[in-house]
C-alpha cells in the first residue's frame, strides 16, 4: 500500500510539474538533446519525427519506404511516422510528443498550419524541415533566420503551376482541340495552382485574366473552376469537375459524353478514373508520382502524360537535417535556411516512365547514399543546391 | 398501410413525391439547357446509384425502426468488399464471373459480419448505438490493417465488373431481387411478424414468447448482407475501394440514408414500405443526377446544405402534416 | 427470508459502488500504465502529461456540456461541427476587429446560437432533435469549409496572430477553465432542479410531462449549456493552435459519445446520468489511445491500435453497464 501511495505521489508530482512547467526547449531537457552535441560526434542515432497528412497514398508510402528502408539502413538515423494528421492541433501535439520522446528533428509532410509547426519545433528545440509543399512567402521570411528552421526542398507553388502549364501545353502542342479537366481537390492550394497552370498551358484565360496570381485568386474565390468564365483559344475546354463524391461519376460521364480528345487531371486520376477512361478510349494525363498503378496505366492504358514525383526526391531534406543535427547546417550567404524548389519529372510513354521508375528503385534511388554523402558534411549552399538540381533521374 | 384507402388514392399517394420530384428537376434542368441524365452510361449509373441508396436505406431502417442505431453500416460495406474482392481475385484473377463471385461473397461476408455484430449486441446487452461505435472502430481497423490503408484497385478493375456497371439491367435485377426478398421476409414470414411485433411493442412482444434475441441477430445479419451488396455496388461504380478510413471515417454513408428513409416511410403509408424505399431512392438518384448536371453552379458545399435543408423541411412537413392540412383546408369546410 | 433480502441488497449496493467507482478506477489505472510506459521508454513524463491534458481538455469541456443533452435521452452529433464553426467565426471576427472581447463574443454567440437553433427547430416543429443535429452538422461543416477555404487561400486555413492567444496557452489557465466549467455544470446538474428534472425527463418522459415538467424548456436549457461548452471548447482550440482548417475539431463529434459512455453514463440518459462521466471518460479514452500509440508502431499499427482501443471501450462499457441490464434487449 505504502509503495502504491509513494508511486501515486510521484505521479501526482509529475502531473503538477506538467501543470507548472513551460515548454522548455529540448536542449535543456533530460533526454539528451540534440542541438547541443552533434550526433556525428556522439555517434548516437539521429531520431527524426515525420508529420504526415496522408498515410496511405502511394506517393506517401513511397516516401516512407525510402526513409525507413533505404535511409535508415544506410545512415544512423531512425524515422517515426505520425498517425494521419488532420488539423493544426494534431500537428502541434505530434511535435510536442516527439520532443518529449527526445527526438532531434521534424520533417513535415503535413500542411494544416506550417507556422505553428515551426514555432512549436523552435520552442522545443527541434530542427524542422519541409519535405512536401512550401511555406508561404511571408512565413518563410519570418522564420528563415531561425537556427532550428533547416529549410524546405520540394515543389513550390510556382513549380506546381509550371507542372500544370507544361501538361496543358503538351496537349495544345500535340494539336488536341477538345479537352476535359479534373480539378481533383480544389480548393487544395496545390491543385489550384496546377489547374491554373493547365488553363494557361492550353491558352485559356479565366474571368478575363491570364496572369498566374489573378487566375489563382479567382479559383480560390470561386472554390473551383467556373467553366463559363473560361475563354479558350485553340483548345476548347468541354468539361470540368472536381472532388470525389456521389456525383463524381455522373460528372465524369457527362465529360466523356462531350467527347474530349484528352482528359487532363491535376491529381488522382489513375486512382479514380483509369478504367472508365480506358474503356472510353480517351487519353489522359495526371500529376502524381511514379507508382506501379501509374506505370500500368501508361503501359497498358490510356495514360499518356505523367508529371511525377519520385520517392527519393525527399533525400535532400534528410541531408539538410543531418547537417543541422551534426552542427554543420547549410545556410545561404545571409545565414538563412534552405529554400529549393524541385520540379516534376515528366513521362510521356512507357519507356520514359520506366526510365524514371527504374532510376529510383528501392536499392538504387536517385538520391542514393553516394549522392547524399556529397551533400552531408561541410557543404556550401551552392553545392547543396547544385546537387539537388543535378539529380533528377 | 391503410387498408381502407382506395387503390386510386394509394397510387396517387405513392407516386406523388417521385413524380413531383421528377417533374421539378426535369423542368429545372430543361430551363437551364441541361439534361438530368445525359446518355446511356449516365442511365446505367443512375440505376446503380438508385440501388445503392435503396439498399442502404433499407439496411438503416431495419434496425432504426426498432430503435437500434447502427453506425457500422459503412464499415461493413467496405470490409465485406475488400475481403470478397481479394478472395475473388485470388480465385479468378479478374477473369469471367468475377463480378458474380464477388457479389455472392459480398453478401455472405457482409451477412457474417452483421451476424457477428448482432451477436456482440445480444451478448453484451449494451445499447446498440454503443455496440455499433465499437464495431465500427473494429471493422475500420481490420480493413485498414488488411489494405494498409491503400485504395484497392487491381482486384476490382476487370471486364466482369465493367460489364456489371455498364448495363443497368443488372442493377435493376438486383433491386427487384432485394425488394422481393425484403417483402417476403418482413411481410410473409414468422420472422417478419415477430419483427413487426417487437417494433411496435417490445415488452408485450417478448412477454408473448417472441424470441427477441434471435430476431435481433437475424436483423443484423440481413443488414450486413444488404451492406455487403452496397459494398459490391460501390466497388463496381467507383472501380476502387478506399481502405483508409479510420476514426469513424466510414459513417458518412449512413447520414445520406436519412432523407430517403423518411421519404420512404411517408410513401409507405400508401404502399408497401419497401417499395416506398425504392421510390425514395429514385428521388435521391434524380436529385443526385441534377446536382451532377449543375456541378458548375452548385458546389459540393452547397449540395450538403441543400440536402440538409431538404431533410429538415421534409421532417417539418411530416411532423406537422395534420396541422398543415387543417390550416390549408378551406374555411368553409372547417366551419 | 429477510436475511436473504438483506444479503441481496448488500450485494446490489456493492455492485452499484463498484460500477460507480469503475470509471475512476479505469482512469487511474490507465494513468498509472501511461506513466509506467512513458518512464520505461525514457520519455519526459511532465511534458507528455501536459500534451495529453491539452488533447483531452477540449473534449472534456464540450462533452461535459453535452452531458445535459444526453441526460434527456437526446443526442447531438453536430457539436464537433459547431466547435469548428464557432472557432471559424471567432477567427474572422478577430481579423476584422483586432479585438479579443469581440472574438470571444462571436464565439459564444455562434456556439450558443447554433445549439439553440437545433433545439428550437426541434421544439417548434416537433421533429426529432437528432435529425436537426444531423442537418446542422452538414450545414455548419459546409459553411465553415466555405469560409475557411475562400479566406485561407494558398495557406489552406485561417488564423489569428499567435500573440493574441499566447497569454492563455498555459496549463493554469486551462485547468482553471475546466474546473470552473465543471463546477458550474456539477452545481446545475446535482444541486438545482435543472439537473433533477432533466434526469427525470430522460428516465421517464411521459411521467415527467404528466407532472407538469416542460420538456421543451429543459431541452432548450440543455442545448444552451452544451452551446456554452462548445464555445469554451472553440476558444481553447484557438488558444492551443491559433488557426482553423476544415479538419479542426473533426473528431470531437463522435468522441463525445465515446467519452460519455466510457465514463460510465448510460447513453439513454435518465437518473443514472453522471456529470463527471465526460471528464473521466474523455481523459481515459485519450490516455488509452496514447498508450496504444506508444506501444504499437507501424503503418498497419494504426488499424491494430484502433481495434484494441475499440475492444477496450466495449469491455469498459460492458462492465459499467452491469447495473442497468433489463430482461429486454436495450435500445
Amino acid at each position: 500500500m505504502k509503495k502504491f501511495l509513494k508511486m501515486m505521489m510521484s505521479l501526482s508530482l509529475a502531473f503538477a510539474l506538467a501543470a507548472c512547467g513551460s515548454s522548455t526547449p529540448a536542449t535543456s531537457g533530460d533526454s539528451g538533446s540534440t542541438a547541443a552535441q552533434p550526433a556525428a560526434v556522439s555517434g548516437k542515432t539521429v531520431k527524426i519525427g515525420v508529420l504526415v497528412a496522408d498515410v496511405s497514398g502511394e506517393e506517401a508510402l513511397g516516401f516512407r519506404s525510402y526513409f525507413e528502408n533505404y535511409i535508415a539502413n544506410n545512415y544512423n538515423a531512425e524515422f517515426t511516422y505520425t498517425e494521419q494528421l488532420t488539423d493544426a492541433a494534431g500537428e502541434k501535439a505530434a511535435i510536442e510528443k516527439f520532443a518529449a520522446q527526445g527526438y532531434d528533428a521534424i520533417i513535415s509532410m503535413s500542411d494544416s498550419d506550417r507556422a505553428t509547426q515551426l514555432q512549436t519545433s523552435i520552442d522545443n528545440g527541434l530542427y524542422y524541415a519541409v519535405a512536401s509543399g512550401m511555406l508561404a512567402d511571408e512565413q518563410f521570411e519570418q522564420y528563415k533566420s531561425n537556427e532550428y528552421f533547416v529549410g524546405q526542398v520540394g515543389p513550390s507553388m510556382d513549380a506546381e503551376y509550371e507542372a500544370g502549364y507544361e501538361m496543358g501545353k503538351y496537349f495544345a502542342d500535340k494539336g488536341v482541340k477538345k479537352v476535359a479537366l479534373y480539378g481533383a481537390f480544389i480548393p487544395n492550394p496545390m491543385h489550384v495552382y496546377r489547374a491554373a497552370g493547365v488553363l494557361a498551358g492550353i491558352g485559356a484565360t479565366y474571368g478575363g485574366a491570364s496572369e498566374k496570381d489573378a487566375v489563382v485568386g479567382q479559383i480560390f474565390g470561386d472554390q473551383g473552376i467556373d467553366i463559363k468564365k473560361v475563354e479558350t483559344g485553340d483548345v476548347e475546354l468541354v468539361g470540368y469537375f472536381q472532388g470525389f463524391g456521389d456525383t463524381t461519376f455522373d460528372e465524369l460521364f457527362a465529360c466523356i459524353g462531350a467527347q474530349p480528345e484528352a482528359f487532363l487531371s491535376v491529381g488522382m486520376a489513375t486512382t479514380f478514373f483509369t478504367q472508365n477512361l480506358n474503356d472510353a478510349g480517351i487519353e489522359f494525363s495526371d500529376i502524381d508520382s511514379f507508382t506501379e498503378a501509374n506505370g500500368e496505366a501508361m503501359k497498358n492504358g490510356k495514360l499518356v502524360y505523367l508529371a511525377g514525383k519520385y520517392s527519393s526526391s525527399i533525400g535532400p531534406v534528410f541531408a539538410a537535417i543531418m547537417n543541422a543535427v551534426n552542427g554543420t547546417p547549410v545556410r545561404d550567404a545571409d545565414g538563412n535556411a534552405i529554400s529549393l524548389s524541385q520540379d516534376y519529372l515528366v513521362a510521356t510513354d512507357a519507356a520514359s516512365f520506366e526510365k524514371y521508375a527504374t532510376a529510383d528503385k528501392g536499392d538504387t534511388p536517385i538520391f542514393s547514399k553516394d549522392v547524399l554523402d556529397t551533400m552531408i558534411g561541410a557543404v556550401s549552399y551552392d553545392d547543396f543546391a547544385t546537387a539537388v538540381a543535378a539529380n533528377r533521374g | 398501410m391503410n387498408q381502407t384507402m382506395t387503390t386510386n388514392r394509394k397510387i396517387r399517394g405513392a407516386l406523388s413525391i417521385p413524380v413531383l420530384t421528377g417533374i421539378i428537376l426535369t423542368v429545372l434542368c430543361a430551363v437551364n439547357g441541361k439534361a438530368m441524365i445525359a446518355n446511356k452510361t449516365g442511365f446505367n449509373f443512375f440505376v446503380l446509384y438508385t440501388a445503392i441508396v435503396m439498399l442502404t436505406t433499407m439496411a438503416l431502417s431495419i434496425n432504426l425502426n426498432s430503435g437500434r442505431f447502427d453506425f457500422s453500416l459503412g464499415s461493413i460495406a467496405v470490409l465485406a468488399s475488400v475481403l470478397s474482392c481479394r478472395i475473388t481475385f485470388a480465385l479468378l484473377h479478374g477473369g469471367t464471373g468475377s463480378a458474380v463471385l464477388m457479389l455472392v461473397l459480398n453478401i455472405v461476408i457482409g451477412a457474417a459480419i452483421g451476424l457477428a455484430s448482432g451477436m456482440i449486441y445480444v451478448t453484451l446487452r449494451i445499447p446498440p448505438i454503443i455496440t455499433s461505435l465499437g464495431v465500427t472502430l473494429v471493422l475500420e481497423g481490420i480493413t485498414f490493417t488488411i489494405t494498409e490503408g491503400k485504395y484497392v484497385m487491381n482486384e476490382v478493375r476487370n471486364a466482369s465488373m465493367s460489364a456489371f456497371a455498364g448495363n443497368w439491367i443488372w442493377s435493376a435485377l438486383l433491386i427487384a431481387a432485394v425488394l422481393a426478398f425484403m417483402i417476403w421476409i418482413f411481410d410473409h414470414t414468422e420472422f417478419g411478424y415477430n419483427y413487426a411485433a417487437l417494433k411496435s411493442n417490445q415488452k408485450v412482444a417478448v412477454n408473448t414468447g417472441i424470441d427477441e434475441v434471435k430476431n435481433a441477430v437475424i436483423c443484423y445479419a440481413i443488414c450486413g448482407g444488404l451492406m455487403g451488396i452496397v459494398g459490391f455496388l460501390q466497388a463496381a461504380r467507383s472501380t476502387s475501394i478506399n481502405g483508409g478510413a479510420l476514426n469513424f471515417g466510414s459513417i458518412a454513408i449512413m447520414f445520406t440514408a436519412f432523407l430517403p428513409m423518411f421519404i420512404g416511410c411517408y410513401i409507405g403509408k400508401y404502399c408497401n414500405e419497401k417499395i416506398g424505399f425504392l421510390l425514395a431512392a429514385l428521388c435521391m438518384s434524380m436529385l443526385n443526377s441534377t446536382f451532377a448536371a449543375f456541378s458548375n453552379e452548385i458546389s459540393a458545399f452547397m449540395q450538403s446544405i441543400i440536402n440538409a435543408v431538404l431533410l429538415v423541411v421534409f421532417l417539418i412537413y411530416l411532423s406537422n402534416e395534420d396541422l398543415l392540412k387543417r390550416l390549408l383546408r378551406p374555411s368553409a369546410e372547417r366551419g | 427470508m429477510d436475511e436473504k433480502k438483506k444479503e441481496l441488497q448488500e450485494k446490489n449496493r456493492k455492485q452499484q459502488l463498484l460500477v460507480t467507482l469503475l470509471p475512476f478506477a479505469a482512469l487511474i489505472l490507465l494513468f498509472v500504465i501511461l506513466c509506467i510506459v512513458i518512464q520505461t521508454k525514457g520519455y519526459r513524463l511532465p511534458m507528455y502529461l501536459k500534451i495529453i491534458f491539452n488533447e483531452g481538455v477540449v473534449l472534456a469541456i464540450v462533452a461535459t456540456g453535452a452531458t445535459f443533452i444526453y441526460t434527456l435521452g437526446s443526442f447531438d452529433i453536430s457539436l464537433g461541427a459547431s466547435t469548428l464553426f464557432a472557432a471559424t467565426m471567432g477567427v474572422m471576427t478577430y481579423n476584422a476587429t483586432n479585438s479579443m472581447p469581440a472574438m470571444l463574443g462571436a464565439i459564444f454567440l455562434t456556439a450558443v446560437g447554433c445549439s439553440l437553433l437545433s433545439s428550437v427547430l426541434a421544439s417548434v416543429f416537433h421533429i426529432p432533435v437528432f435529425v436537426t443535429t444531423v442537418a446542422m452538422m452538414s450545414v455548419l461543416s459546409a459553411v465553415s469549409a466555405q469560409i475557411i477555404t475562400v479566406n485561407g487561400g494558398a495557406l489552406g486555413g485561417i488564423s489569428i496572430p499567435s500573440a493574441a492567444v499566447a497569454p492563455y496557452d498555459n496549463m493554469a489557465f486551462k485547468i482553471t477553465v475546466l474546473v470552473l466549467f465543471f463546477a458550474l455544470c456539477l452545481f446545475l446538474f446535482n444541486f438545482t432542479k435543472i439537473g433533477r428534472r432533466q434526469k427525470f425527463l430522460g428516465g421517464n418522459p411521459v411521467c415527467a410531462k404528466l407532472t407538469g415538467i416542460d420538456m421543451n424548456k429543459y431541452a432548450i436549457i440543455a442545448f444552451l449549456i452544451a452551446g456554452t461548452g462548445v464555445a469554451i471548447g472553440a476558444f481553447l482550440t484557438l488558444v492551443y493552435t491559433p488557426s482553423v482548417t476544415t479538419g479542426t475539431a473533426g473528431s470531437i463529434g463522435m468522441n463525445i459519445l465515446v467519452a460519455i459512455v466510457f465514463g460510465g453514463m448510460p447513453i439513454s440518459g435518465g437518473p443514472r446520468s453522471r456529470i463527471y462521466a465526460a471528464v473521466t471518460g474523455g481523459f481515459s479514452y485519450i490516455i488509452l489511445n496514447n498508450i496504444l500509440k506508444i506501444l504499437i508502431d507501424s503503418n498497419a499499427g494504426y488499424g491494430i491500435s484502433q481495434i484494441i482501443s475499440a475492444v477496450f471501450f466495449l469491455a469498459v462499457v460492458y462492465v459499467t453497464s452491469m447495473n442497468y441490464r433489463s430482461a429486454y434487449l436495450p435500445r
